[in-house]
């Protein structure tokens, strides 16, 4: 790795050494960030790709910048989907940042605000990819700019609700949903309902784990599920304090439960932490995300006979989003593009690639989409209950873990 | 200018590298971490938040919990290490040898690493179960539990301890314990009146490095402790990073920081003492 990081670094100034020899003085360069983001202070098309011998007049695309992080898997996806994009709209070129896993995704956000407070624009970030907490912590210290369909007509495939729990500020455009997942050889009939699951755990004692909310959005969505189950509908889009009250009765089941869960109490650490569980058999059920688990068949660390199964009410699914820096001057560049992630087309090769649920409405998708998501996609619901998860895990700790 | 005055100034000069680093790196960050715990969250100043530490049952029991693992841990690395050492010194042979060779190699294998190991080796259908089980044992829980914590803590302490403690064995000469031997003196005598009080003074420093190390410790337990009790570093995280209360975790980090100081006390006296010793 690093020494790759070395050899791409030394072509790189290879080539800007060339490039300046030759006095074409157009820099192609995918990889230097630090001259790319000089350049673009000064002249925003600067840092636009173009080929050497080209006049550069009307004809030159736009470039912006695209930020993601994840595993792997998101980097394919959008190595798929950007040559799409670029196929159909030669005037865009999209230069993709991916930052692995872990490797200091937070930066890039303090980048952007860094930017934003010293007055130097969008920093070179024009499209960052992140969860709900980034979303949120950019509205309030407002990056992001709004979005509507006037720039994004696409939007409208989108169910407005979950629009409204972002006030706009970003598009959610794919979703992982958390799930059971069982081991089929051992479950013959796994529960289809929250009750029915809480009843084959007391009748199988040490067969189900979830995980430390605090650790993982599994566990949390288990524990989410539970403490929200029977309250109102309009409850899990709401980050009231006042909603804290009626959590009394789920987190006495899931005292309850205590005793009944692997361990007599054990709740492993992580996502993957239940994983490791189910993949040597010590427990039969876990909550899970799905395209984990559908990752982790397809790379044979669980056992073939681990199935999955959605429950009602079902457990909530966290969307990814796409947020535009307020302060790009190329946010026409990235509507477009936005635009086309929306697009059916673009949402199928997200569902196949990622094994996740589309960001819009299914009824907009083709019809063997349709099909595939009959009986999964009905239960999988969205929460936005904002700082409450906090609160939930602080009690949790206390209440559950610590009775 | 006078002589003394020069070597003062000089004397200064060369110290205060070291010093400003100290003041920089440990000193500011304590005193700062002590004035955002004594704050209340509501403006004012209190020791709210060191009430909590002891009155909230969960932290009450973190707080044993953090302790009887630190003692225990202390204890048997230090049995190990003192037992080790000592074989090492008193004996030859091959078997010596390769314990020399081989006693650091848990020094060279990365925390996360032997934690995941460990719970390979000791979880419930892990390797070690597997070899028990033709033999119709079973092995008590030992990951997700205190135990777990310990044997990691024991592996990941035992090299360094060792090492501190034979270099001390190593230098005690063997004149005076052949001469103790030719007055008669037993085994045991020999230990308890020459080998253990010439060696104290490193097995206090050993044991101030293993305390030290085990009460402030992460991976290990986040990995294999249980949810409830926490050690104190898990839950200082906890507290930090999720819940996100930082006056809270401050004030834990400044209780951890008193504990360490306790035995860090006693450690500067017996240094400072053995420095007038040597004048």
């Amino acid at each position: 790795m690093v020494r790759l990081k070395k050899s791409l670094t030394a072509l790189s100034a290879l080539t800007l050494t060339v490039a300046a020899l030759s006095a074409c003085g157009s820099k192609n360069d995918a990889n230097a960030n630090a001259a790319a983001s000089d350049s673009s202070s000064n002249s925003p098309s600067s840092s636009a790709s173009s080929s050497p011998s080209v006049s550069s007049s009307s004809a030159e695309p736009v470039q912006f910048s695209f930020y993601f992080t994840g595993s792997q898997n998101v980097k394919d996806l959008w190595d798929t989907l950007i040559p799409m994009f670029e196929k159909q709209n030669d005037k865009v070129k999209v230069k993709e940042v991916y930052i692995p896993s872990g490797a200091g995704a937070e930066p890039t956000y303090d980048r952007i605000l860094a930017a934003k407070k010293a007055g130097k624009g969008s920093g070179d970030i024009d499209l960052y990819e992140d969860g709900i907490n980034v979303v949120a912590q950019g509205t309030k210290d407002d990056v992001w700019a709004a979005l509507d369909t006037s720039g994004i007509p696409n939007l409208a495939n989108i169910d407005p609700k979950t629009m409204a729990d972002v006030s706009n500020m970003a598009v959610p455009y794919r979703s992982s949903a958390v799930v059971l997942a069982y081991d089929s050889a051992k479950v013959s009939a796994p529960p289809k309902t929250l009750d029915e699951l809480l009843d084959w755990i007391k009748q199988n004692p040490g067969k189900f784990a979830y995980n430390d909310p605090s650790t993982g959005g599994s566990g949390s969505s288990f524990v989410t599920t539970v403490l929200y189950d029977g309250l109102p509908e309009d409850d899990i889009h709401n980050s009231d304090p006042a909603v804290m009250a009626k959590w009394d009765a789920g987190f006495s089941k899931l005292k309850e439960l205590n005793k009944f869960v692997y361990g007599k109490g054990i709740y492993p650490k992580k996502n993957q932490g239940t994983l490791d569980l189910l993949a040597n058999g010590e427990v039969e059920i876990i909550p899970a995300w799905s395209d984990m688990v559908l990752q982790q068949l397809g790379e044979k660390l669980l056992p073939d006979t681990v199935k999955m199964q959605q429950i009602t009410p079902g457990f909530n699914g966290g969307p990814t989003y796409l947020m535009v820096n307020k302060l790009s001057d190329k946010q026409d560049a990235v509507k477009q593009f936005l635009d086309f992630v929306l697009s059916p087309e673009a949402q199928e090769v997200i569902v196949t690639k990622m094994n996740g649920f589309p960001g819009i409405e299914l009824s907009n998708m083709s019809q063997a989409m349709q099909d595939k998501f009959k009986g999964v996609s009905e239960g999988f619901r969205t929460f936005n209950i904002g700082d409450l998860g906090t609160e939930i895990n602080k009690r949790w700790q206390s209440d559950v873990a610590a009775q | 200018m006078r002589k003394e005055v020069k070597q003062a100034i000089g004397g200064l000069i060369m110290v205060s590298p070291s010093f400003v680093l100290l003041l920089v790196i440990v000193v500011i960050p304590i005193v700062q971490s002590f004035v955002t715990s004594l704050s209340n969250g509501e403006g004012g100043y209190d020791l709210s938040r060191y009430q909590f530490l002891f009155t909230d049952k969960g932290m009450r029991s973190n707080i044993l919990f953090t302790l009887k693992v630190t003692v225990v841990s202390c204890a048997l690395v230090l049995l190990v290490s003192y037992s080790l050492a000592l074989y090492m010194r008193f004996s030859s042979g091959k078997l010596v040898d390769w314990i020399r060779k081989t006693y650091m190699i848990p020094l060279f294998i990365p925390g996360v690493i032997a934690t995941y190991g460990l719970m390979n080796l000791l979880g419930n259908h892990g390797w070690l179960a597997r070899l028990l089980l033709p033999l119709g044992m079973t092995l008590p829980r030992l990951i997700f539990d205190e135990k777990g914590i310990v044997i990691a803590n024991i592996w990941f302490n035992i090299p360094f301890a060792t090492m501190l403690l034979s270099s001390a064995l190593t230098g005690i000469p063997a004149s005076i314990i052949e001469s103790a031997r030719d007055t008669g003196a037993g085994k045991l005598r020999i230990f308890l009146r020459f080998i253990f009080p010439l060696s104290y003074k490193t097995f206090l420093v050993a044991l101030t490095f293993v305390f030290m190390g085990v009460i402030g410790s992460f991976t290990a337990p986040f990995l294999l402790g249980p949810n409830a009790p926490q050690m104190l570093g898990v839950s200082m995280q906890q507290v930090f990073g999720v819940f996100q209360e930082r006056e809270q975790a401050a004030a834990m980090a400044f209780f951890t920081f008193l504990l360490c100081s306790v035995l860090g006390y006693f450690y500067i006296r017996s240094m400072a003492g053995e420095e007038a010793a040597n004048r």
